[in-house]
């Protein structure tokens, strides 16, 4: 349900800026999903595959690149890929850490014409 | 079919670049194609009319109130009894999300404030557009508390900023006391924790100490209150921090 409405909000995102440069179709879509954005990254994609027809996105590829999460422990300082928000230091299993990346949910770039 | 040669074939060549759709591969020119570096957060939308909520709330000294939780903790019935009790002396509005009772908006104006009921159709959460166009039917007078009772879902809501002035996460001790490691992002960005229906503590399996410890964990600012709406423990410290905002 979540990623349905995101989904949406993707697509009238696309349609406002490409209206913006006047282009007709769109070509290609690059979107950047953090692991610790909120957003589940393949049910996001499954959602725009099912809303795409009939809009500006149809026939476009779309591409999803994930990043990472990023901590860094504020007891040790360590630095460490973290999966989920609540993940511990692997170094002195504290937590909370600082997140400095994986947070991300935003489109890159487009190809239109 | 492919639309632009018109062709029916699964896999074929022009000159150009490669791309699929619907799981055929075609090679077309595209000479007018331009790349375009957005760098947008996909939300962007949201946050712009988010701003423009914010901005009108400040103007009217209005305290915007996003209250969030699983469905059935028991929002509605605190909006009911704070209402009771404050509306002598404040004015309180309500903008109803909530669809788990199709009743909650009457509800509400049985108790005396104006409400709003904002259909989200399947919709899992607020978005700032929902509260911007509710806020067009419901004329909300300066120094107001506006409560904004969201549906009923711990994921969704935590991503859409209305514009609220503060975030009030509401969880009931029938729930499990580890909840806040079961949606971090949400205690994460609230600002309160109303633990609800307190009355029950000595039926269920609840440690008050250790639900406040994991949610500080995730949120060392999160301040908390404990309130059983159904017996009044607790209203005078939720209304004293309504005063104090
Ligand atoms: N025992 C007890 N029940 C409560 C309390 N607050 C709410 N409830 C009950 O919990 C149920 C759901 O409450 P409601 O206010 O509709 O929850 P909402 O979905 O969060 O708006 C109702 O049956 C309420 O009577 C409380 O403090 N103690
Ligand atoms: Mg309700
Ligand atoms: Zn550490």
């Amino acid at each position: 349900m979540h990623e349905l409405s995101l989904a949406t909000s993707l697509i009238n995102l696309i349609e406002r800026e490409a209206a913006k440069s006047g282009f007709m179709a769109v070509l290609e879509v690059q979107i950047e999903v953090g692991d610790l954005s909120g957003v589940e990254a393949d049910a996001f994609g499954s959602a725009l595959e099912l809303l795409v027809s009939d809009t500006i996105l149809s026939g476009a590829e779309i591409t999803i690149l994930r990043t990472p999460g990023h901590g860094k422990c504020n007891t040790c300082d360590r630095e460490f890929l973290m999966t989920t928000r609540t993940d511990t230091c692997p170094g002195c299993k504290a937590f909370p850490s600082e997140i400095s990346g994986g947070e991300e949910f935003r489109v890159v770039s487009m190809v239109a014409e | 079919m492919c639309e632009t040669c018109g062709c029916g074939t699964e896999t074929h060549d022009h000159d150009g670049h490669t791309h699929t759709h619907h799981g055929l591969t075609h090679t077309h020119d595209h000479p007018n194609k331009k790349v375009v570096n957005l760098n947008m957060d996909i939300l962007s939308e949201n946050n712009r009319l988010a701003e423009r909520n914010r901005g009108y709330f400040e103007g009217k000294k209005v305290l915007a109130l996003n209250l969030v939780s699983s469905p059935g903790s028991g929002k509605t019935t605190i909006l009911e009894k704070t209402i009771g009790k404050m509306i002598a002396t404040r004015k309180i509005f309500v903008v109803e999300g909530d669809q788990q009772t199709a009743r909650d908006a009457d509800r509400i104006e049985k108790s005396g404030a104006p409400a709003i009921q904002i259909n989200t159709g399947s919709g899992c959460h607020l978005d700032a557009k929902m509260v911007h166009q509710a806020l067009l039917k419901m004329e909300v007078e300066n120094n107001a508390i506006l409560f904004i009772e969201n549906v009923g879902n711990l994921v969704c809501p935590a991503m859409f900023d209305l514009g609220e002035s503060k975030r009030v996460v509401v969880i009931s001790v029938t729930e499990g006391d580890d909840k806040p490691l079961k949606y971090p992002y949400m205690f994460q960005t609230s600002n309160l924790c109303i633990i609800n229906k307190t009355d029950l503590l000595p039926y269920v399996d609840f440690n008050v100490e250790t639900a406040m410890g994991y949610a500080r964990q995730l949120n060392p600012n999160l301040e908390f209150i404990l309130l059983s709406a159904t017996t009044g423990d607790g209203m005078d410290a939720w209304i004293n921090w309504l005063k104090r905002q």
